[in-house]
């Protein structure tokens, strides 16, 4: 039966297949884009919902209704006038911290993972495992200590150098380092040893070399930290404690615990927070998807 | 000129050392930073936890006392009961959910990027945002109540009274729901890239045997998805026991109502920052080092060590 079956193969493998039934599966279409849409809708649905209430007054956004009935902007001016801290210095703070981080992480990302991909020096490969074994250490670990550090080195206060702690703590990510070093392996070797034997020195050939060629691998490292940084919660709540230098998402927080059902507010500002991420996503798609599988090796 | 040409082409021991410095010079601030905040905070932890350490340092040395009180606390208790029972109901259904959407999108070709970036969005949107929605829509006046209202169901005859997250027996189930929903996603992406390593001959060959859509699935699909269970099972049992963010959104440091949301990490949050016993809270979060990385290490030894190269 099988030897049957094996034999009549070629004839069903060497036809061309149409690109649509490669992929076989125990729904037909019709269903297989019905879950689809319905799914979508699941996605969709509370994100339309918050732009919607965030135009609409208290009163209605306890209603169901989709469209706003009598459409105003009162919950931005609120959201941006009435916060304390307002809006804008929110805005500020989470931004700030963000691209401090994104350049940090780009930067010495790149240098080192190009040191731990193509400079041989003793003990690189263990220093390498170490970088990654901090991947298995939960920040909850990390809470006591690294806050007791900061108190030490009187980085948490309300000062200008809190920010400069919170850096400490975000300023570069194993993940950042590993993907680069995957990326740098990739290169053929001979790249820089041209220029090294025109008399550059390893920071030149990195800098002027292998900097400029790695644009999709320091992207993704950007965006991911960045996404991060920005979406971030549970540091900036450790270590921003001083409410000017409260960050999108510890305003948020707050406010729905102070707010509690003033909902147009609480949306206008979630959709201003949630935006640049969109923007972001809109743009770069494809930087977050293969982020994701580079960065698997969390945990 | 001459110089030049020393300094490219110098002997092989200084070129050796002058790469072996450079190498070291390019890691050393990521690593120190490393040294300090990652591997040095374990030990530094450890250290802590056997002192009675307030917010103005260490006052008594007290050995494994705070690991004896953590096992006597019932708040403690609680907080660990909350955490794998959301553990372990969370990860099979984000799981399912991630696998269901991977392969469904897998099956079409339009608009796949289509849902694959829709599915995804949640599990990048940050999760105060997400969190502060999830509590609008799920409040007793809220779009979820409305909609069962649309199709007949009363939530005010519910024992909650359509009080989702207000009410004890609801808050977690109601977050675990949350949670499933913004982490498929990510689940969805590990597992797509993965079934697309698959090789369609093998359904070929499945299929001339004489074997359904469903056996192809749960003979050939699921088994070769291997790598890729294991990572999503060990990213998702290591995330859901360090869950914070939602349970401190939805029901404050307090993990209200009645504690129902209580989880590990929230505990050790309060016991730092609110009773500000720093020695106390380092023993907790010694606890919770050693459960999660147990955990790991279960699953290292069912699933086996699929190498993480493998899941790109």
């Amino acid at each position: 039966m099988s030897q049957v079956t094996v034999t009549a193969r070629p004839a069903t493998a060497e036809a061309p297949l149409p690109r649509e039934s490669r992929i076989r599966g125990p729904l037909s279409r019709g269903v297989v884009y019905a879950i689809l849409i319905l799914y979508s809708l699941l996605v969709f649905v509370p994100f339309a919902w918050t732009i919607s209430t965030s135009f609409k007054t208290l009163p209605e956004s306890l209603a169901l209704t989709f469209i706003p009935q009598n459409p105003t902007v009162n919950a931005y001016i609120t959201a941006w006038t009435q916060l304390k801290p307002v809006l804008p210095v929110m805005f500020l703070n989470s931004f700030i911290i963000a691209i401090l981080a994104t350049a940090t992480n780009v930067f010495f990302g790149a240098l080192g993972g190009y040191a731990f991909a193509r400079l041989r020096f003793p003990g690189r490969e263990a220093l390498f495992l170490l970088v990654l074994g901090t991947l298995m250490i939960p920040d909850q670990l990390r809470l006591v200590p690294v806050y007791q550090i900061l108190v030490n080195l009187q980085l948490i206060t309300p000062g200008p150098e809190n920010y400069f702690g919170i850096w400490l703590i975000l300023a570069i990510s194993a993940t950042s380092l590993f993907i680069m070093r995957q990326f740098f392996l990739t290169i053929p070797f001979d790249l820089e040893e041209s220029a090294r034997i025109d008399g550059a020195g390893f920071f030149t050939a990195f800098w002027r070399i292998l900097f400029p060629l790695s644009r999709p691998a320091l992207a993704t490292v950007a965006i991911l930290t960045f996404q991060g940084t920005w979406n971030g919660f549970f540091w900036p709540l450790v270590i921003m404690q001083v409410q000017s230098h409260w960050t999108l998402p510890l305003g948020l927080t707050q406010f729905r615990f102070q707010y509690s059902t003033n909902w147009p507010p609480l949306m206008a500002m979630t959709a201003i927070a949630t935006i640049p991420i969109v923007l972001l996503y809109l743009f770069f798609q494809r930087y977050f998807v293969g982020g994701l599988s580079s960065g698997a090796v969390k945990g | 000129m001459a110089l030049a040409i020393f300094k490219g082409r110098g002997s092989l021991g200084t070129e050796r050392a002058q790469e072996a410095f450079a190498g070291y010079a390019f890691i050393a601030i990521p690593l120190v930073l490393f040294l300090i905040f990652n591997i040095g905070s374990l030990f530094y932890s450890a250290y802590i936890s056997l002192w009675r350490w307030g917010i103005l340092g260490p006052t008594a040395f007290v050995g494994i006392h705070n690991y004896q009180v953590i096992l006597k606390d019932e708040v403690f208790h609680t907080a660990i009961k909350n955490s794998i029972y959301y553990t372990v109901l969370v990860v099979p259904i984000q799981v399912a959910l991630g696998l269901a959407l991977a392969v469904t999108v897998n099956q079409i070709w339009r608009g796949r990027t289509f849902f694959r970036a829709s599915f995804y969005f949640p599990s990048i949107a940050s999760s105060a945002a997400i969190t502060v929605l999830f509590i609008y829509i799920m409040s007793a006046d809220g779009l979820f109540n409305h909609l069962l209202q649309q199709i007949g169901i009363n939530p005010l005859t519910f024992h909650n009274q359509g009080d989702w997250l207000g009410h004890q027996d609801t808050a977690m189930n109601s977050v675990l729901g949350l949670n499933a929903w913004t982490t498929s996603g990510t689940m969805m992406l590990f597992y797509l890239g993965q079934l697309q390593s698959i090789p369609t001959e093998v359904y070929e060959a499945a299929r001339v045997d004489g074997a359904g859509p469903w056996t192809a699935f749960w003979r050939i699909t699921f088994p070769l998805l291997r790598p890729a269970h294991y990572l999503v099972l060990t990213t998702s049992v290591i995330g859901a026991l360090q869950m914070f963010d939602q349970a401190f959104i939805v029901g404050s440091p307090d993990g209200n109502p009645n504690y129902s949301l209580m989880t590990m990490v929230l505990y050790l949050y309060n016991a730092t920052f609110r009773q500000f016993q720093f020695g106390y809270a380092s023993s907790v979060g010694i606890v919770l080092f050693v459960i999660i990385f147990t955990a790991t290490l279960i699953q290292r030894r069912f699933f086996g060590t699929a190498d993480w190269a493998a899941a790109r």
